[in-house]
């Protein structure tokens, strides 16, 4: 994403901000994309602390709500409404699932790596998931 | 949505928002959005989810567990266990009218299926059906008071969507509905007693949108808990059936293309956001009895014999109906429940939105009987209709053509 900081804005980021200039990275909620139906497209986004991802209601009747138990310990969870944008800023490193709540059993999951050379937790897949859901998380676990 | 500022590590952390958030504002959008913690600060299009009422504080939900785990075990020793074979509508397991012995535990089990399903021959729409057991309605269960309900619920591995039940004859944990989360391949067993007598309606109710929109896709039925002793009238008179008629009402609202067309989807959840847009507008396209438009009329009548009595048991998940047998009537009509007296002698009666009824009636005449939604608009364009084909002989005491129609002389 092309930023253009105004001066107030750097003045902003001087005051508030310990870190480089943060990003904002898109993720299309869609009926059908290159990963077959019901899919957020990219499924699998690497950000740095602070950057947020900004879900986009492309196609109606989804949402992004963080998976229980499969974000980083400490990192709030999330719910965002059916058919509404949704913008969230991840600060602490690691992995987060995201799921599309009504087509969660259908395999509307996407992944987000918070920080560099983030790990797979040992049991990160191994709680209670519908298949069709495990099986894109897989994928998209293939790109760490 | 306002909460006290916190401070936590991860709203401290700087935001640094690109144009459009500038315009919104606030730097701090985003760190909100997350945590919670300064969203009262941000005028900002709402990054929230608002309080939903069919999602419990995940608080409550864990002290639900709690009690649950600290619960004394119930007591079901000595009581006998049965199965009961669920069969497809119209038709009703069999059972006992009248209980045999003490309260047993009712074996029943439900494979969900998602299945795609002609709701309309003739404009051949259709629509991806959510079933109890490949049927709608889901299949009926009868139980006595105070017997148990132990529910095997299954979910087909080809399943594409999560689902669950819940019993309105149950008490406790959304009536099951909190208990029964499944996704494909899954299975979970629910036990509950049946305390009050009545026709009780049950349906999926996986949370917030989703309610609506399994049971607009046919994912209800109904349980009937009947009096130990069986049925009485107002004086308490046994009263006996021959057998039951079980209807099963179901609304849909399929959507359509721009030209008018239904449209179609290659696998249940796809219509997702086209069939919240068409139920919103409470207008259903199709109102029918079992499933489909003459799913119980033609050769799939229901038969019956003049002198039969049978016991109509008409459920409706959604929607207020008002059943009415064209060219008969309801001899006794329990609305409510099997506690209170039966309504005698009735044309048409009420089927709340969310409830099953029974309505007991005694054939005196052969012939076609029209069983209908009396909002005729829905029995007749909608496909609100079933027949009853009744076999006997004519009674012309009770009716006779006295001159058949002819031209008026002038």
């Amino acid at each position: 994403m092309l930023i253009k900081p105004s001066a107030a804005l750097a003045v902003a980021a001087i005051l508030f901000s310990g870190s480089a200039w943060a990003e904002t990275v898109e993720v299309k909620m869609l009926n059908k994309g290159e990963a077959g139906a019901m899919v957020f497209e990219p499924g699998f986004v690497q950000i740095a602390p602070g950057d947020t991802v900004k879900f986009i209601a492309t196609d109606k009747g989804h949402n992004a709500a963080s998976i229980e138990g499969m974000i980083p310990e400490g990192a709030e969870p999330f719910d965002g409404k059916i058919n509404e944008e949704l913008e969230v800023t991840l600060d602490t490193e690691g992995l987060y699932a995201v799921k599309c709540t009504p087509h969660y059993a259908m395999g509307m999951v996407m992944t987000i790596a918070v920080g560099d050379g983030v790990e797979q937790p040992e049991d990160y897949l191994e709680g209670r998931l519908p298949p069709n859901a495990k099986k894109r998380l897989s994928a998209e676990l293939e790109n760490l | 949505m306002t909460r006290p500022t916190q401070d936590k590590p991860q709203s401290s952390a700087p935001q640094s928002p690109g144009r459009r958030n500038m315009l919104r504002g606030t730097a701090f959008a985003g760190a909100a959005a997350l945590t919670g913690s300064l969203a009262s600060a941000a005028p900002i299009q709402r990054r929230f989810a608002p309080p939903r009422t069919h999602a419990p504080d995940a608080q409550v939900l864990r002290v639900q567990a709690q009690q649950m785990q600290a619960a004394e075990p119930a007591d079901l020793s000595g009581l006998e266990r049965v199965q009961q074979k669920l069969v497809r509508p119209p038709f009703a397991p069999e059972h006992d009218q009248v209980a045999e012995g003490p309260p047993k535990i009712v074996e029943v089990e439900m494979m969900v299926d998602e299945r795609l399903m002609v709701v309309d021959e003739d404009t051949g729409a259709s629509i991806w059906a959510m079933t109890y057991n490949g049927s709608v309605p889901g299949p009926l269960i009868i139980v006595h008071q105070d017997d148990f309900v132990e529910l095997t619920l299954k979910s087909h591995t080809r399943n594409t969507l999560e689902h669950n039940i819940d019993f309105h004859a149950s008490t406790g944990a959304l009536g099951g509905g909190a208990l029964t989360h499944i996704y494909p391949g899954e299975e979970c067993v629910l036990r509950f007693k049946a305390t009050k007598p009545g026709c009780f309606t049950y349906h999926c109710a996986p949370g917030g949108a989703m309610i609506p929109y399994h049971v607009c896709h046919g994912m209800n039925g109904a349980v009937m808990v009947l009096p130990r002793d069986g049925l009485k009238d107002r004086d308490g008179n046994a009263l006996k059936y021959d057998k039951i008629a079980y209807i099963g009402e179901q609304d849909y609202y399929l959507p359509k293309d721009t030209s008018g067309a239904y449209r179609t989807y290659r696998s249940a959840g796809e219509d997702y956001a086209d069939s919240l847009d068409a139920m919103r507008l409470l207008t259903p396209t199709h109102v029918v009895f079992n499933g489909s438009v003459g799913a119980l009329t033609g050769n799939k009548a229901i038969r019956a014999k003049v002198g039969q009595t049978v016991l109509m048991v008409h459920n409706q998940s959604n929607r207020d109906s008002r059943p009415h047998l064209i060219g008969g009537h309801g001899d006794y009509v329990w609305e409510s429940s099997f506690s209170d007296p039966p309504l005698t002698d009735m044309e048409t009666w009420f089927v709340r939105g969310g409830s099953a009824v029974a309505a007991m009636y005694k054939f005196e005449q052969p012939g076609v009987y029209a069983y209908v939604n009396h909002n005729l608009i829905e029995a007749s364009l909608l496909g609100a209709t079933a027949h009853f084909i009744v076999e006997g002989d004519w009674n012309n005491t009770l009716m006779e053509q006295v001159t058949a129609p002819h031209v008026s002389e002038a």
